[in-house]
């Protein structure tokens, strides 16, 4: 899982390696490290955010403990990884009221269209729309039944991408 | 081994040719020497027990196109021939037919009742009745290959029971039809619509004057059917499948999919017991995307992971590189090697 920690450190040199070894210790990867040294926070520590990849919520609660024994102040929050999926529509996709199509997408919750684009021929002729959806894992399958019942209901061929990306 | 071919058209012709170059190598290789004792077109049967002369049957074809024009021909249908003449192996080679299966069903079934091991490219019996065919192959101890039924030359079957034989194929997904591949791949290439492309097609013997078994999905959902049920053993028919084709795709949509790297494919997938044959949005850059009339699958496995495969999807003599290796396997696998002699 890909979590990011806010962590608070001393301003002492050593701090910064004192807070990362529980999480190379837990078999995590570090990802990205941002230290601003300029704004201390509230309680007057260094602010650092530290993106990592750890193995599992076991890991985290021993990286969390070590942290804690260590005096370092953490707040954590699970990087929630969204994935881009891309589908075109093809039919009267603008007669069929375009927005309305969008927001049947966007109220699955967790999903957005993300960008749109949009070809017409000709007034009277069929057009085509591609949308981006940003879908975070899991609801892959609703994004995809409720596709299905925009198609049906409007007479548009929906185009999936055969694989979902991140 | 002694065979009858039943059906003598495009694919019954490619074999009898291919027969005729490569018989020293089955010779050699496998001590294998195939007699073709009969072959039956909806004309007539020509049978001889010391092996029918296949050139002049190709001669007798490129001249007048009937069977019965064969000296000493008879007016015997594939069925009777099959009931008549002794022989160890029946190849079915006549038009797939995915309504009644018919008359390839038939004489699949008489084949097996009679003891005679089945090697077939047509897919309409087995997207039918695969269980039955499976069955009765089992019930009468003969062995059943249909490799040529799906992705014409390309080993897709065989790869999956055969090489990955370990493996647990967890989904499969392809490009089966090379008709529509063709149109898709001019469509983007040349940014023009589909009715102009099919025309072209269909001058150019690519796609049929009644283009709809292709178009449709109905041959990729038929070949999905017989993937589904001999890889993956699941108990599929073709009601089963859901099927969309390519006659609405339009080129703004294939503009749309390009501006983005992808390219449209009418897809073939089977993941979850689920069938579905769709066009699809494949990345530029996927080993799916092959162009023109070639065909493709990728298989998705527990051990190896995925396994893509490419080649021809049809053609006389290509199409029949899978018939001679199904044919070679039955023979191999019968234990028809007792001559002493060490083969490879
Ligand atoms: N062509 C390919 O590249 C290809 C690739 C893979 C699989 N296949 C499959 O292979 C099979 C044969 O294809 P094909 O292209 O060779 O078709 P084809 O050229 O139409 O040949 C079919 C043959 O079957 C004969 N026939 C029809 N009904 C018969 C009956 N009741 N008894 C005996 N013979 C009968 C036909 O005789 P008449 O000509 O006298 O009617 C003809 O000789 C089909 O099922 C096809 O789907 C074809």
């Amino acid at each position: 899982m890909k979590v990011s920690f806010d962590l608070e450190l001393k301003d002492v040199p050593g701090q910064l390696l004192k807070a990362l070894e529980p999480i190379s210790g837990s078999g995590g990867n570090i990802i990205s490290i941002v230290h601003i040294r300029e704004e201390l926070s509230k309680r007057g520590r260094v602010p650092v955010k530290v993106i990592c990849e750890i193995k599992n919520t076991d890991a985290l609660e021993d990286i969390l403990k070590e942290l804690e024994k260590r005096d370092i102040w953490v707040s954590v929050d699970e990087v929630k990884r969204k994935k881009k999926m891309t589908v075109i529509l093809i039919g009267h996709v603008v007669d069929t009221d375009l927005r309305d199509t969008i927001d049947k997408i966007n109220e699955i919750r967790g999903v957005m269209v993300a960008d749109l684009a949009l070809s017409m021929p000709h007034p009277d002729k069929e057009s085509s729309a591609r949308m981006d959806i940003e879908v975070s894992g899991h609801i892959i399958d609703t994004v995809l039944e409720r596709l299905d019942e925009i198609a049906r209901e409007k007479d548009l061929v929906v185009i999936k991408s055969l694989e979902v990306s991140d | 081994m002694r065979v009858q071919i039943i059906g003598f058209g495009i694919i019954g012709k490619g074999f009898a040719a291919v027969l005729k170059d490569k018989r020293d190598v089955l010779r050699q290789r496998y001590g294998l020497d195939i007699k073709v004792v009969s072959i039956s077109d909806i004309t007539g049967t020509v049978v001889n027990e010391n092996g029918v002369d296949i050139q002049k049957a190709l001669q007798v074809m490129e001249k007048s196109g009937r069977l019965i024009d064969y000296p000493g021909a008879v007016e015997m249908g594939g069925l009777e021939a099959i009931e008549e003449v002794d022989a160890d192996l029946v190849l079915e080679f006549t038009p797939s037919n995915i309504k009644t299966g018919e008359p390839g069903l038939s004489h699949m079934l008489k084949a097996m009742e009679h003891g005679k091991h089945v090697v077939t490219s047509n897919k309409g019996p087995l997207v039918l009745k695969f269980r039955t065919l499976k069955d009765t192959a089992a019930k009468n101890n003969v062995q059943f290959k249909f490799e040529a039924t799906v992705g014409g030359a390309v080993p897709i079957i065989n790869l999956a029971k055969e090489n990955l034989s370990c493996d647990e194929i967890v989904a499969i997904e392809g490009i089966l039809n090379g008709t529509t591949n063709y149109i898709l791949t001019r469509m983007h290439k040349e940014e023009r619509p589909f009715e102009m492309v099919l025309k072209e097609a269909q001058e150019l013997g690519i796609a049929e004057t009644d283009p709809s078994y292709d178009i449709d999905g109905i041959d990729t959902a038929s070949k999905l059917v017989i993937l589904a049920n001999s890889i993956m053993g699941i108990n599929a028919t073709y009601q089963d499948v859901k099927i969309q084709g390519i006659r609405k795709i339009t080129p703004e949509a294939i503009e749309l999919a390009k501006d983005d790297g992808y390219v449209i494919k009418l897809i073939g997938e089977v993941k979850d017991s689920h069938l579905e044959v769709a066009p699809r949005l494949v990345p530029v850059t996927h080993p799916l995307n092959v162009e023109g009339v070639l065909n493709v699958a990728l298989l998705k496995t527990d051990v190896a992971g995925d396994i893509t495969i490419v080649g021809k999807g049809a053609g006389a003599i290509e199409t029949n590189s899978a018939v001679l290796s199904d044919i070679i396997s039955v023979w191999r696998n019968g234990n028809n090697r007792n001559d002493g002699k060490d083969y490879p």
